[in-house]
């Protein structure tokens, strides 16, 4: 249990660079303004809360008009909507989705279950909190959040990114030897995925004191090189059969 | 960013490959993935790739009360909650020989049938979007929605109503709720030609769907395929009328067959289907103001409630087919086994992997919708 | 068409050896059986009686008599009835064959029981792991994987001092009875 208990680290305040441009500043409302004016959300249904989404999205709610729509890929993808309870198996392919996400990427987590396991507490088969894996730049509490709920969250969402509170994915880089140390916790000391997350930080000019750690050593020594993916098809199955016909 | 340790993978040339479908995909219906081998665009074969839903219910349900149980079963199928908890309810029933009052008996029937109206839009909404008709899917969504908005009086839920209880249903209808069922049937039905123009007799969607992962009857009953997808074989079965239970034997409805047993036909079925909930709705509606009496019986306290030991195995029809649970119980105050027998653990998983197989990987997402499979209820 | 099991059934199941018939209504009916004939119940009921579809398969775990049991359900669409077949296997090593060859969704079924119960069904043409492939711990739904201790031991829970609340205590208000007390006085 020890690596899974919060560690202080100080956050070093950004260091400022000159600049020289007037405009900066408005530049970087401007910017701000932008970005919290087209969010494409990742549709990844992860949990029942997702089948809220789609009134959402569609003609009754219409997030569309506050610029939100589903986006289909992780690489164009601004927001990963964590809709509801994720098994471990699921959590697994939300990190390696976050992973693939360009920066800035915001992760929401809709209903009761993403907060603390919800009502399946004592279920040896999901994550309890989700925030020790990732990021959360906002919750949306609910068992199952209406629709109304969900545009409330994307309306304070658009909120936090404009005044640019919304900085989850900075800390995931600031810290990331304590969210692997989770992530690792869980799914075994061999747990890679195909990002270089420490090199992205320090491109990013985030690494800081918490980016490595004994947790990324221990990543580093397991570490190994991208093979191809086992296939699928050598136990017998009755489907195997057919798949010869076809040559 | 390429990592240091990247390497190019070099694969032999070769016309197959195989693909990971989903879990993470738009065409597929929840969170699900099928591993497929493709040979150009066939597939020559695919593999169900499932337990990303699951949440261990058999085990959950093992260690709670009775009655803490009914706000675990909705859960179970997201799309269709409301079978899960008359189910669960109908077996706690069966051990305890309990006897529901007439009017709970009514109340629950118009509540499946709405649910199955609301499960029904929303597939051919989904099915509709896989064909790249979206217009149907923001009209299903939105459909569906009027009917939420009645769940949503009635029992104070959108999607989950845990209004089910063992003994009968929670509360009564509000004054005035009869008429506002009326009407929103009067204006689903009315939408139904719009469907059919739009959806059902487009030519696009007709020639997509026609011919599309075919089964006859004889292959349906090898899988152990129920529901809307049987009768689309031309077997008219269905747990409403050949294993009665509530009040179905005093309902009159009839059973939709299609005989191609391809994805339009399937999708043909639910569309009348529809049109026969509706039907069974407004029987209902005419019928309960002159059922009285009370909506539930007296259970123990529900907090130590040693329901006697034994089993039993109940089912009943839901949207997308047969529906059990198996009950046991060993005299405590908690169940001792139950087992969820979700009608999609056929489709989405045996049925699916032969019939994707030489489909075009464009129709996978079409065949899975129109098989209506409900990945939760596989995964439980 | 007579909608229960016809009386010339009831006497061939006679046959069979260690067979135990209980009629529960005009629709279900219960068969306990030895394992070692049950495939041969099945066989004569898909064969002659037109039991076709196999609705579920179920384990159960009898800890205290150290037995699994599996509960057969099959339907036929011809007389309308349900027949469930039970029978009860050692649970060490807890080894059966399966009943593919005459039933098809056996196969999901008895996979699903291997990876929850860690029963082996010889015969079965995939107990690969379906659900819990990344899943290390012992078969979940067995009696003695206690869930719950499992799960306080991976998981730490989220600690719920909100400042309002610590506002209220400070006054002598709050929480006066904890959720654990308050359950313990119920009988
Ligand atoms: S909070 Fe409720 S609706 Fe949301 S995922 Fe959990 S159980 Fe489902």
């Amino acid at each position: 249990m020890k690596n899974m208990k919060e560690i202080d680290i100080p956050i070093e305040a950004s260091v400022e660079q000159s600049r020289t441009n007037p405009l900066a500043r408005v530049f970087d409302e401007l910017v701000r303004f932008c970005r919290s004016r087209s969010m494409f959300m990742l549709h990844y249904c992860t949990g029942c809360g997702a089948i809220e989404l789609p009134p959402a999205m569609t003609s009754r709610f219409d997030m569309e008009r506050l610029g939100i729509q589903p986006m289909v890929t992780p690489r164009q993808a601004d927001i990963l909507l964590i809709t509801g309870y994720v098994s471990i198996k699921t959590l697994k392919r939300v990190i390696l989705t976050y992973e693939q996400m360009g920066s800035p990427k915001y992760v929401i987590g809709i209903c009761s279950c993403t907060v603390n396991g919800g009502m399946y507490w004592q279920s040896y088969a999901t994550a309890k909190q989700l925030d020790q894996y990732l990021p959360v730049d906002l919750y949306i509490a609910g068992c199952m959040p209406r629709p109304e709920a969900v545009l409330e969250g994307m309306r304070k969402l658009m909120d936090r990114i404009r005044s640019g509170e919304a900085d989850g994915w900075k800390d995931y880089y600031r810290r990331y030897d304590w969210y692997l140390g989770n992530q690792q916790h869980l799914f075994g000391d061999d747990w890679q995925t195909p990002a270089d997350v420490i090199g992205e930080a320090s491109h990013y000019d985030l690494a800081g004191s918490g980016t490595e750690g004994e947790h990324t050593h221990l990543l580093q020594q397991c570490q190994k090189p991208l093979e191809p993916q086992q296939t699928f098809f050598q136990i017998g199955g009755s489907l195997e059969v057919k798949g010869e016909s076809h040559e | 960013m390429r990592p240091e340790n990247y390497q190019a993978i070099s694969h032999p040339p070769s016309n197959e490959y195989e693909l990971n479908f989903g879990p993470n995909h738009p065409g597929i219906e929840g969170n699900y993935a099928l591993k497929v081998k493709l040979h150009g665009d066939v597939v020559v074969a695919a593999r169900a790739d499932g337990g990303y839903l699951h949440r261990g219910f058999e085990k959950l349900m093992e260690g709670r009360l009775w009655i803490q149980n009914i706000a675990l079963v909705p859960r179970i199928c997201v799309p269709d909650p409301v079978p899960m908890e008359v189910c669960y309810s109908m077996a706690v029933e069966a051990l305890n020989d309990m006897e529901v009052p007439e009017r709970a008996q009514w109340l629950r029937v118009l509540q499946l049938e709405l649910s199955r109206i609301a499960a029904h839009l929303f597939t051919f909404g989904g099915h509709a979007a896989t064909t790249g008709m979206y217009t149907t899917m923001y009209w299903g969504v939105a459909d569906r929605d009027q009917i939420l908005d009645l769940f949503e009086e009635w029992t104070g839920g959108r999607v989950y109503h845990i209004y089910n209880i063992p003994g009968g249903v929670r509360r009564d209808i509000p004054a005035g709720f009869l008429d506002r069922v009326s009407h929103t049937m009067d204006y689903i039905e009315s939408r139904l030609p719009d469907y059919d123009n739009l959806f059902f007799t487009n030519q696009v969607f007709v020639d997509r769907a026609r011919d599309t992962g075919p089964m006859n009857q004889q292959q349906a009953l090898e899988w152990g395929v129920t529901g809307p997808n049987l009768r689309a074989t031309g077997l008219a079965f269905d747990v409403r009328r050949d294993d009665p239970y509530l009040v179905y034997d005093q309902i009159d409805f009839d059973i939709p067959t299609e005989a191609p047993g391809d994805a339009w036909a399937r999708t043909l079925v639910r569309r009348q289907e529809l049109k026969q909930s509706i039907h069974i709705v407004r029987q209902v509606v005419e019928k309960l103001p002159s059922v009285s009496g009370p909506v539930r019986t007296q259970i123990p306290n529900p907090l130590a409630w040693n329901v006697p030991a034994g089993e039993t195995y109940t089912r009943v029809e839901s949207s997308k087919g047969e529906l059990g649970y198996y009950v046991v119980s060993d005299g405590g105050d908690k169940p001792y086994r139950v087992h969820i027998r979700g009608p999609s653990s056929m489709h989405a998983v045996q049925v699916l992997e032969q019939l994707a197989v030489g489909a075009r990987l464009e129709d996978v997402a079409q065949i899975m919708f129109s098989l209506d499979a409900c990945p939760p209820e596989v995964d439980r | 068409m007579s909608k229960t099991v016809t009386p010339w059934l009831d006497n061939l199941l006679q046959e069979i050896e260690g067979i135990e018939i209980r009629r529960k209504d005009s629709r279900r009916v219960r068969i306990d059986i030895a394992a070692d004939s049950l495939p041969t119940l099945l066989e004569l009921l898909r064969g002659r009686a037109g039991y076709v579809h196999l609705s579920a398969i179920t384990c159960v775990d009898w800890i205290d008599e150290s037995q699994f049991e599996l509960v057969y359900q099959l339907w036929s669409y011809e007389s309308q009835s349900l027949v469930s077949a039970h029978i009860r296997i050692a649970r060490d090593p807890g080894v059966y064959v399966s009943v593919f060859d005459l039933y098809q969704p056996a196969a999901f079924f008895e996979r699903d029981i291997h990876e929850m119960f860690g029963v082996y069904f010889e015969g079965s043409p995939d107990m690969s792991k379906f659900i819990l492939t990344e899943w290390n711990g012992p078969p979940p739904m067995r009696k003695e994987f206690d869930a719950e201790a499992w799960v306080n031991e991976t998981f730490e829970r989220k600690e719920y001092q909100p400042d309002w609340l610590k506002e209220i205590t400070e006054q002598g208000g709050g929480i006066v009875k904890s959720p654990e007390e308050a359950r313990q006085k119920k009988p």
